[in-house]
């Protein structure tokens, strides 16, 4: 049995810059595999100890994505080897895409039982990914799951929803996304780092997965951020008590308070 | 020669500094502040593969390259200098020579429980009137039948509180100075041996620096580490290595206090702006962040030169001397810029500030160094 764990090599967001009109520069920040995608990757892990299933990493991105130290940093979580889909062509690659690319090694790679997601990619967040090869597969799709438990052809979940815990069960092979708390992860230590360059890792293009690139879908309209541009006003907050009043006086001014 | 580190050595780098912050930085202030060595984090720091870098993994370590470790020195110093000198001493000076010196049977016996956090290792080479003169140690050992007898006491013994693995130097021979000094490995429980109460420091407050007192204490002449006489040669090779690993730790340091001045540069607002757009500020950051890559690249290539086994004691004793004083000059700076609150405990940098003159004092003072380097030039 195997079970994959879609992840993202992708900018850190903590590196990000924020520019004078609201939108994200990512262009300086440093690649990392993707904070939700590492609970992902421990979840599976444990998942995987207990079922006695080997844990896949999937992987879908640019030339970045399938250099050494990208698939090091994967495997060092845990993962028992990676595939990765790798072209120019995916750099940036949207929902759609991505998920074509899973899918199709998901598919090659067969006996898969289950496969794992994080809450959202860390740099775009649209958080459509699972639901997009949920769809492909023709499997059951289960979001904002705290707790997986496989037996007997079917996963069970509990979800967190916003009026307390929801638990479902589906048949499986389905695909789960789990929360940014579902586990806590760890570094990987110097033994994780030493076995990660000992693990097999496939590289694929574009060609070799079976793929068609299909367009992400034609973009009809475009939307600017809300509301104005930010002020850049920075309140010094050393006495939070003139801090506030600060804060107050200035929404005041700005007509956002009456 | 520009440096470019291994994708092994990030993601080394990258995985310390993810443990470090999630594991040691919530508890530096307090471990400080209390004089407290943190006993808890040794399980964790031998999870993480952090206490057996340097040993070869057939005694169960990782037996990763010199950049590697010090770049993991450099990480735990970033967030607490207390962890980097605990994890530093034990490898640098009581693991290294163990690995290099000692013969099959003492690396079966001592290096896996080294490796796993079982047992942590601290070196004993000064004493009251030998410090950075070292050809001076006075603690004698005595050799009768199948035993050494050692007499004597050691000062300021780094993890000494709770080390179970004492690498001691000790005078063995009536050959004179440098030339009549031995290594022994001594185990913490050995009758005789007593660990004395801490120092109560400036700085690495968290550190256990103890005196150590031999008093006939007998221990199994097998535990002579490499050949009698060879004690000065091996403690100062132990140094040479050493040293590379306190210039990291007091890099780490910089490192810390730079990033937390410019964070605060960029919150803190007078006269209407953040600090950050005041030019004397831009200027002193500038200057932190000029020491601190040069600091970096002398690390670097002192561990660069240890691991393709060329002589590297011009290179550390380099390192070390400008980390040192550099780490000196940077937490102040970083104090000068958080402006009041800086001089407070409500704010790291002070306590980086008190961590760092360390570096300038231990595993040979700064004097020293530029004795080690100048001789170099004026044979
Ligand atoms: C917190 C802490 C931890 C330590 N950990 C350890 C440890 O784990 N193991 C261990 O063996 N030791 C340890 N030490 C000891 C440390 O290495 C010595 O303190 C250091 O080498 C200096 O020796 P000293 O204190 O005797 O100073 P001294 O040698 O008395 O020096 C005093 C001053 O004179 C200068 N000086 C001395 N000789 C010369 C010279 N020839 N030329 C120019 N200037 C000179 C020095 O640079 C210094 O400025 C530790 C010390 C401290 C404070």
């Amino acid at each position: 049995m195997r079970i994959v764990v879609a992840y993202k090599y992708a900018p850190d967001p903590q590196e990000a810059t924020v520019a004078s009109d609201g939108t994200l520069d990512f262009s300086r920040a440093k690649a990392i595999v993707s904070d939700y995608d590492a609970v992902a990757i421990e979840y599976g892990r444990q998942l995987a100890d207990a079922q006695g299933a080997a844990l896949v990493g999937v992987s879908v991105g640019g030339e970045a994505a399938a250099k050494p130290v990208a698939t090091k940093a994967a495997l060092a979580r845990g993962l028992d080897e990676v595939v990765v889909v790798s072209d120019p062509e995916l750099d940036g690659a949207g929902s759609t895409r991505t998920a074509q690319a899973i899918a199709a090694v998901v598919k090659e790679l067969g006996d898969v039982e289950l496969v794992l997601a994080g809450d959202s990619s860390m740099d775009v967040g649209a958080r459509m990914v699972p639901s997009v090869l949920a769809g492909l597969l023709g499997w059951p799709m289960l979001s904002d799951v705290e707790k997986v438990t496989l037996a007997d052809g079917s996963v069970s979940v509990e979800r967190l929803v916003s009026e307390g815990v929801q638990s479902i069960t589906a048949a499986a092979p389905a695909v789960v996304s789990l929360t940014s708390e579902a586990v806590k992860t760890k570094a990987p230590g110097m033994k994780d780092l030493l076995a990660a360059g000992k693990k097999p890792v496939a590289v694929k293009s574009l060609a070799d997965s079976g793929l068609v690139a299909v367009s992400e879908g034609t973009v009809t309209a475009r939307a600017k951020l809300d509301g104005p541009a930010r002020k850049g006003v920075v309140i010094d907050t050393s006495d939070p008590a003139a801090a506030a009043a600060e804060l107050v006086n200035a929404l005041r001014a700005a007509g956002v308070l009456g | 020669m520009p440096f470019q580190l291994t994708d092994d050595q990030l993601l080394t780098r990258d995985s310390v500094r993810e443990f470090a912050e999630a594991e040691i930085a919530p508890i530096a202030a307090e471990i400080d502040k209390n004089h407290r060595p943190p006993l808890e984090s040794i399980p964790k720091l031998a999870e993480m593969g952090l206490l057996g870098m340097i040993i070869p993994e057939e005694y169960g370590g990782t037996g990763m390259d010199t950049v590697s470790y010090v770049i993991a020195i450099e990480e735990l110093s970033r967030v607490c200098a207390t962890h980097g000198v605990l994890a530093e001493a034990h490898s640098s000076l009581c693991t290294w020579p163990i690995v290099n010196y000692g013969n099959a049977e003492q690396k079966q016996k001592y290096l896996p429980d080294l490796a796993n956090g079982n047992a942590i290792g601290a070196f004993g080479l000064t004493e009251p009137n030998a410090g950075s003169d070292a050809g001076s140690t006075s603690t004698t050992a005595v050799r009768d039948g199948d035993e050494f007898v050692l007499n004597g006491q050691k000062i300021f013994i780094t993890n000494g509180g709770f080390a179970k693995t004492f690498v001691i130097i000790a005078r063995s021979t009536d050959a004179p100075g440098a030339k009549g000094l031995s290594a022994f490995i001594v185990e913490r429980d050995t009758a005789g041996f007593q660990v004395l109460e801490p120092e109560q420091k400036m700085g690495i407050r968290g550190s256990s620096t103890t005196p150590l007192a031999f008093s006939d204490c007998r221990i199994p002449a097998a535990n002579l580490l490499g050949n009698q006489g060879e004690g000065f040669k091996i403690a100062m090779q132990i140094l040479d290595g050493g040293r590379t690993g306190i210039a990291a730790q007091a890099l780490g340091i910089a490192q810390g206090a730079f990033e937390a001045a410019c964070k605060y540069a960029k919150e803190r607002v007078q006269f209407g702006k953040p600090l950050a757009a005041l030019q004397a500020i831009q200027w002193m950051i500038a200057d932190m962040a000029v020491d601190i890559e040069a600091g970096r690249a002398l690390v670097y290539q002192a561990a660069d030169t240890e691991d393709r086994h060329e002589p590297h004691s011009q290179a550390s004793a380099m390192a070390k001397l400008f980390c040192g004083e550099m780490a000196t000059r940077v937490t102040g700076k970083a104090i000068q810029i958080h402006g009041g609150v800086g001089y407070t405990e409500a704010y790291p940098v002070e306590r980086m500030y008190r961590d760092a003159k360390i570096t300038e004092i231990y595993e040979g003072t700064s004097e020293i160094q530029r004795l080690v380097i100048s001789r170099n030039y004026l044979r």
